[in-house]
């Protein structure tokens, strides 16, 4: 506990999620633009799918840190690198499970649509992406944890500002209280975004569609 | 009785034929079909299951092409969907994420600005007796009442020419009966051609101005019953509804049986084959 107040009056622990919270979310935001446009595109185009599909499922598995090594590589020691893991943790699930939403649509709501007169682009705003909806955002909370753990183990191995850092430091000064209440921290932004955004979404979806 | 000029024709098909490809090969489900609709008549298709009459319906609607033949509305070839021949589904087929306003404003959405819209929509809303829903969600509401959301989403685009695919099929006879009153009602006063499908003998005779009697696959027109009984009807009237119904249901009854046997006779056979094994044989294995 002491160390929490330490840390607050420093202003460390304020400073340091600030700069994980904004990384996530820059990266978050990123991650589900690319990965609902990337499954949009998979189930629209039958070439996309045939091709890419079993490269996105293979690349899903693979933890998100392993993609560290390559980051730093590409953009050095920076900003973008961390960035990169965050969004190559995240945006895949996204895709993958747009994708599974758009293909489990009952193909009546397309047909109705159809016979009232919209397609093209107007049916996918608004009857496709809607019908899918549900299933776009289960995967958005899975490419939010994955973000989230993605971000902090990038953080732990790339020293910069941030929650993760901190955690570095108490390790090395052998501070188990600042590692503990960091961890707390960590654990508790995660809980606030997940029953902030996520519990809200899905409790609309559910008054909506009755499931 | 139909209205118009009896020379003008609505629908025309013209010797339409549709295959399917199958796994065990290509299937003709539709035999050089032709028929004329004139504009504002109430055409029944009636037939088994799987005779083609709702992919008869779907190509009329512009859903699915012929593989042979043409079919015209108003002389033009059907070459797509479009809102001047609306489909009703048998599942109403109402958007989920919509409330029942909603739905049944979408077709107009990007043709009028949104208050004429939702005027018009709470309109047919009120005309089918669901006024009160506005905000409900599908969810919420009975088979019927979903029936008569999809029926006023439909009539809110004003189409010429009505589909309906066994819209009532699932709901008990009490909420069809009520549902059969309200769409005679409406078509009296919109005067749309409607062409509906069911297997059901009653409802034909109690809507279709003609009922058309399909076979079983592949669907040809087996035979065509026009009902000359002024509307609106009452089907517990002791005198004519009864050799209509019969007429009609024997005709059905020969198609389905034809479809029955050709699912079940194999397993008819063998089963006779069991009984004819004599009696110290354990029968236990085959059965």
């Amino acid at each position: 506990m002491k160390a929490f107040v330490w840390g607050f009056q420093d202003r460390s622990f304020l400073t340091a999620a600030a700069v994980s919270v904004q990384r996530i979310v820059i990266g978050y935001l990123i991650s589900v633009f690319l990965g609902v446009a990337l499954g949009l595109l998979i189930g629209r185009f039958k070439i996309l799918d045939e091709t890419l599909g079993s490269l996105m499922l293979g690349l899903q598995v693979l933890p998100s840190i392993c993609w560290l090594p390559l980051a730093i590589l590409w953009f050095g020691l920076s900003e973008q690198a961390i960035q990169f893991v965050v969004v190559m943790g995240a945006f895949l699930s996204i895709a993958i499970a747009t994708d599974s939403g758009i293909r489990n649509i009952s193909p009546i709501y397309v047909r109705a649509a159809k016979t009232m007169g919209v397609q093209g682009f107007a049916l996918y705003r608004r009857v496709i992406v809607p019908a899918a909806l549900p299933s776009i955002i289960t995967g958005m909370k899975l490419g939010w944890s994955f973000a989230w753990r993605s971000l902090m183990a990038g953080e732990l191995l790339f020293v910069s500002v941030g929650l993760g850092q901190l955690l570095q430091t108490g390790r090395e000064l052998h501070d188990i209280a600042q590692v503990v209440a960091v961890m707390m921290m960590i654990a508790a932004i995660g809980l606030v975004f997940d029953r902030l955004i996520f519990a809200e979404l899905e409790k609309r979806i559910r008054l909506k569609w009755g499931v | 009785m139909t209205s118009g000029k009896s020379s003008e024709i609505r629908v025309s098909i013209e010797s339409i034929t549709k295959t399917f490809q199958a796994a065990q090969g290509p299937v003709l489900a539709l035999d050089e079909i032709s028929l004329q609709i004139k504009p504002g008549e109430f055409i029944c298709f009636v037939g088994p299951s799987g005779c083609g009459k709702t992919t008869l319906l779907n190509m009329i609607a512009g859903l699915e092409q012929p593989s042979k033949g043409k079919i015209k509305q108003d002389g033009q070839l059907i070459s797509g969907p479009g809102i001047s021949r609306v489909v009703i589904f048998q599942e109403a087929a109402l958007f989920p994420w919509l409330n029942v306003i909603q739905n049944v404003e979408f077709g107009l959405v990007g043709r009028m600005d949104a208050k004429k819209r939702r005027e018009i929509a709470k309109t047919f809303l009120h005309l089918v007796h669901l006024g009160k829903f506005e905000k409900a969600y599908p969810h919420q509401l009975s088979g019927g009442m979903k029936s008569r959301v999809a029926i006023a989403r439909a009539l809110v685009l004003n189409p010429s020419i009505l589909l309906m695919d066994e819209p009532f099929a699932a709901l008990d006879a009490q909420t069809r009966g009520l549902l059969h009153e309200e769409l005679q009602d409406i078509s009296q006063k919109t005067k749309q051609t409607i062409i509906f499908v069911t297997h059901n003998a009653r409802e034909a005779v109690r809507l279709a101005d003609r009922v058309l009697i399909f076979t079983a696959r592949p669907g040809k027109i087996k035979a065509e019953i026009p009902i000359e009984v002024p509307k609106p009807r009452d089907l517990t009237d002791p005198d004519w509804p009864t050799s209509y119904i019969r007429k009609i249901e024997s005709l059905l009854r020969e198609e389905i049986e034809k479809v029955l046997k050709e699912e079940v006779d194999d397993e008819w056979t063998l089963k006779k084959a069991d009984l004819l094994r004599p009696a110290g044989l354990d029968l236990g294995s085959g059965i």
